[in-house]
């Protein structure tokens, strides 16, 4: 079941049957034709679990290597959209599970489009921020609840933590959020 | 009933975890509650705002896509088994089973290194026997 706020994601048409099985009998090319088409939703994912872009690449290519290998057992009862998005997710979470993360120079990610409408006062640029200073337990699991809708006990599975954990890490991510914002827009 | 127990539920309120009475009493709460009620709506905002950055696309940085399809031209083809992906798979797995080792100095090493630098040795070690025994085998000559 693909997650709530997958809708965007979902409407990138998925490759065609042939481009599939060309991609996963090795056909390079037509595996980077797939790469054009998903990495922005890949990349996203990545970076939004990971909070910088260099973790963000490094895990974003995981997930494509890891899709990679996996193709010639992709099945079509799920859209393929949908399975890459869950690899991209698994593989960010094992990433930061796994790696130690680079400090890196605050950085605002690079949004393909117009200025996202996010609410009141509220910037990507200070969203993004106020994420990335969110401690990994609270940032990846309120990640994954709020900005991609996904089950808490999904979640519980994706992060291996024990599901009452899991809730008081997002209840604790959303509070953290909601003060750094508010006092953010009175400064 | 005080704010902070409603104060609590909150969050499971706009996670839909409360039965339906809860939610009543709730409600009976927030309509004669603006601390509650305010409260909600900050929250709610956050959510919000949260949902709406999730269809955002991040713009990868250029040359992405062709350093993946590099990196994938090294491997095998997908689906065929070799003795390095096998390897590899088993490696990974003990990763995630035995997670890493300390290092004097505070500092930590993956178990599937150690292993995979054993596994490499070893090899080598085979290698150079064989070559040996070969050279052995060839003195006569
Ligand atoms: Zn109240």
């Amino acid at each position: 079941m693909p997650p709530s706020n997958f809708n965007k994601w979902a409407t990138l048409p998925d490759p065609t049957p042939a481009e599939l099985a060309r991609a996963a009998a090795g056909d390079v090319e037509a595996f980077k034709t797939i790469v054009e088409r998903y990495k922005g939703m890949v990349y996203s994912v990545a970076y939004n679990v990971l909070g910088n872009h260099t973790d963000a690449e490094d895990a974003a290519q995981e997930a494509f290597l890891r899709c990679y290998r996996k193709l010639p057992q992709y099945r079509s009862e799920a859209a393929f959209s949908t399975w890459l998005f869950r690899l991209a997710l698994t593989a960010s979470v094992d990433y930061q599970r796994r790696e130690r993360r680079r400090p890196e120079p605050v950085e605002a990610p690079d949004i393909a489009g117009d200025e996202p409408e996010l609410g009141d006062g509220i910037s990507a640029a200070m969203l993004t921020a106020a994420l990335r200073d969110l401690p990994d337990d609270y940032r990846v699991p309120t990640v994954l609840r709020d900005i991609y809708g996904l089950p808490y006990q999904e979640i519980a599975d994706i992060t291996a933590r024990p599901l009452g954990t899991v809730k008081v890490m997002v209840h604790r991510g959303r509070a953290s959020l909601r003060l750094r914002l508010q006092a953010e827009r009175e400064s | 009933m005080d704010c902070s127990y409603f104060g609590s539920r909150l969050n499971l309120y706009v996670d839909g975890e409360l039965g339906y009475l809860e939610v009543a009493e709730l409600q009976g709460h927030l309509s004669f509650c603006p601390d509650c009620a305010a409260e909600l709506a900050r929250l709610s905002e956050v959510r919000g705002a949260l949902a709406a950055w999730g269809e955002v696309e991040l713009a990868p940085p250029p040359g992405f896509a062709e350093r993946i399809a590099a990196a994938a031209a090294q491997e095998a083809r997908p689906g065929q088994a070799t003795v390095g992906r096998v390897v590899g798979g088993a490696l990974e797995a003990l990763d995630d089973a035995l997670g890493r080792i300390p290092l004097p100095g505070g500092r930590t090493v993956p178990v599937k290194n150690v292993l995979g630098y054993g596994i490499a040795a070893t090899a080598v070690i085979i290698q150079v026997e064989r070559f040996l025994r070969r050279t052995r085998e060839l003195k006569p000559l």
